[in-house]
């Protein structure tokens, strides 16, 4: 019995360390930010209660574009569920049969994450620059005419900008999902591929009837990144259309908009909780898909 | 040999933490980052101060200009602000004056007032009372590409609006673009140092001023004519049509390689603008629209990098006149490195700055009128919203009439 309770203590000092750290990094700051959430507050000076008056102007679209930005978020996440992860899906199903120079394409399709997202989006700003690659390319085919009047991917309010941050985003995050899949792919015994190609099964068959159906997780955990990396996007955003952009806007830009600089602290917790709300409850959800899937 | 160890590292750790505690001089932060154009200044500067005052060490930073806001405003609400530090005017330092932060600087101002004039703090008065030693200052001016002007058979800047139009066309009719200005969202303030100006030269200095600084209300016509006046000038293609697209920086660029006639922005540039070989610039006011509200001499700038001086700096009253020797050098090198206008008299010689920021010296000189630019003026969360509407307006997706309707509901 003294033992146990010995034991009971022992685990719980070792313990300490990690609570203290998830409480002091995590719980309390959501804390903090709920209870700012019904406040008026600069970061400064008096708050000023205001009840649900934050979380209510977040539902008038007249005021602050939030649900146009959970709309691009969720546009973001779908975008990835359904081009993205088939696409990187492909590819470590590719690379997973053993081609030539496997280890080659498998480090140049990873090479996009390695890359700060600064240099990244910088570059995409030059391709999608008016008069950047994409305009010289399409005025070259001669799908345009007028070089003064090209598309303008980067201008707010003219329908592409969203696109323009999503292409890079998209492309950036393919050789990511490509390597959690890959190593689900060989995690695959070599025994089930050759007796299935043994009973005459091609590639594409082997990988439909053996290979997906034993990554499932893996999977499940792909689209778990993909949807609440999506709903928390900001960085490649911000450098491409810019924290101000509200045809780009997602949660996370709204947030830094308000909160830094328009110094609306109150408004900018009420973002944040509902954020984290939001990026719950598509995790919950899509544990339930899944689960229903079994 | 083990509690040998742990005395010796018990005394190094008290050692190390009473170091913390030693006053060790006055601090300062600043937005002046190696990169910022007033870095010299600053240098110049403190290096002159600390040959005067040898015994006085001033340990400064610079944060970039973002990441400062937000790290000033934290130091403010956790009472851990630096002994001196950059604040632009207006609202900005107003928070912090309100939350009674800032030491008042009255008294100190006294010994200086006879080389910085009283309505150069003008921006950081509050209640009469001021905060701010002010460096230097910026307008708005109209840059001009005398080279393409002459292509359409101008020597000079048009005096007039109307000139100024039928200058444009002539310039749109010559192959080139009239104007460049970014439109980008984190760069919208570009936009206002245009409208601004139309505003201004449409329905005077005073009531844009009223409406800036002093409560007024945005349901203004005049107003709302002057933001249809600028959007037909978008619409008749006097500006660039890939300015959308563009940051400040490329557009400048473009104003530099001669691909506009016309560049209007803060005359922080003249610096820039007369380093580039072969670019013939000059820098004029922006003409008046409407004679009967509005005249020459009324600009849009004035004051506003300042330096300030915490509450709880230690001995107040002294690190307050460390500051106004400090920002007077500051204005004074930033002068002559061509980076604005003096806040404070000049007396040393300016005879080796640029031409471009002589002329401008000479505008400040003749004006009557300045107005604060618009998102300086006004508290941080309401220049958010009037950004927003300028963006719209630039966009063309927001009138006259939406403008002044927008904003009378967003603020006033």
């Amino acid at each position: 019995m003294k033992r146990k309770k010995t034991d009971g203590i022992t685990i719980f000092l070792f313990l300490l360390p990690a609570l203290l750290l998830f409480v002091a990094i995590l719980v309390a700051p959501l804390i903090s930010s709920g209870f700012n959430s019904f406040f008026k507050w600069n970061g400064i000076g008096n708050k000023e209660f205001l009840g649900w008056k934050n979380y209510k102007s977040l539902f008038d679209k007249s005021q602050i574009p939030f649900w146009h930005s959970v709309r691009n978020a969720m546009l973001l996440a779908g975008l990835s569920v359904f081009i993205q992860l088939p696409l990187a899906l492909f590819l470590a199903l590719l690379l997973g049969r053993g081609i030539k120079g496997e280890r080659f394409f498998l480090s140049v399709n990873f090479l996009p994450v390695l890359i700060s997202t600064v240099v990244i989006g910088q570059l995409w700003l030059k391709i999608f620059h008016p008069e950047g690659l994409v305009n010289a390319l399409l005025l070259k085919i001669g799908y345009l005419k007028d070089p003064l009047n090209v598309p303008q991917w980067l201008g707010e309010g003219k329908g592409l900008l969203l696109y323009s941050c999503f292409i890079p985003m998209l492309w950036q995050y393919v050789g990511y999902h490509m390597l959690l899949m890959y190593a689900g792919v060989k995690s695959v015994p070599t025994e089930l591929r050759e007796a299935a190609k043994i009973d005459g099964a091609t590639d594409a068959q082997v990988d439909w009837h053996i290979v997906i159906p034993s990554m499932k997780q893996i999977i499940k955990v792909s689209v778990i990144f993909a949807v609440t990396g999506s709903l928390k996007s900001y960085d490649l955003i911000a450098i491409i259309a810019g924290i101000n952009s509200n045809e780009a806007a997602v949660p996370s830009t709204l947030l830094k908009r308000h909160m830094s600089l328009r110094m609306e602290y109150g408004l900018g917790s009420a973002i944040a909780v509902l954020l984290i709300i939001l990026c719950f409850a598509c995790s919950i959800a899509i544990g339930a898909i899944f689960k229903e899937r079994d | 040999m083990k509690k040998f160890l742990a005395t010796l590292l018990a005394i190094v750790s008290v050692l190390a933490l009473s170091a913390c505690g030693k006053d060790d001089g006055l601090t300062m932060w600043c937005i002046a980052t190696k990169s910022d154009s007033n870095r010299h200044s600053y240098e110049a500067a403190i290096a002159d101060m600390q040959k005067k005052y040898p015994d006085t060490k001033l340990n400064w930073e610079a944060y970039e200009n973002n990441a400062y806001k937000e790290k000033i405003k934290a130091a403010v609400s956790g009472n851990n602000m630096p002994d001196i530090f950059f604040t632009w005017s207006c609202a900005f330092l107003g928070d912090f004056v309100k939350e009674d932060k800032v030491y008042c600087l009255d008294e100190v101002y006294a010994e200086f007032k006879d080389k910085l004039p009283e309505k150069m703090c003008k921006n950081t008065t509050y209640n009469g009372k001021k905060y701010g030693v002010p460096l230097t200052m910026n307008i708005v001016g109209l840059f001009a590409n005398m080279d393409i002007l002459k292509e359409v058979g101008y020597d000079d800047v048009p005096k007039t609006f109307e000139d100024l139009m039928t200058c444009c066309e002539k310039i749109k009719a010559a192959g080139k673009i009239p104007f460049g200005c970014a439109g980008k969202p984190d760069d919208t303030w570009c936009v206002t140092e245009y409208l601004e100006s139309i505003i201004e030269k449409s329905v005077g200095a005073k009531t844009l001023d009223d409406i800036f600084m002093n409560g007024q209300t945005w349901d203004n016509q005049d107003v709302a004519k002057a933001v249809d006046l600028f959007q037909d000038m978008i619409k008749k293609g006097y500006f660039d049509p890939n300015g959308i697209s563009l940051g400040n920086d490329e557009v400048k660029q473009n104003f530099m390689d001669g691909k506009y006639a016309f560049y209007m922005n803060g005359t922080w540039n003249c610096a820039d603008f007369a380093k580039k070989e072969g670019l013939n610039v000059k820098v004029a006011e922006f003409p008046v629209i409407n004679a009967d509200k509005a005249e020459l001499g009324q600009l849009i700038g004035g004051p506003s990098d300042t330096l300030a001086v915490a509450k709880s700096a230690k001995n107040a009253k002294e690190t307050a006149k460390y500051t106004f020797e400090l920002g007077q050098l500051i204005c004074k090198y930033g002068y002559l490195d061509g980076c604005g206008l003096p806040a404070w008299t000049v007396d040393y010689d300016v005879s080796k700055i640029n031409a471009l920021t002589q002329s401008v010296a000479k505008i400040v000189t003749d004006s009557n009128y300045m107005v604060l630019f618009g998102d300086t003026a006004m508290p941080a969360a309401e220049a958010g919203k009037y950004l927003e509407q300028v963006k719209g307006v630039y966009g063309c997706t927001v009138d006259g009439a939406t403008f002044i309707a927008n904003l009378k509901k967003d603020i006033r």
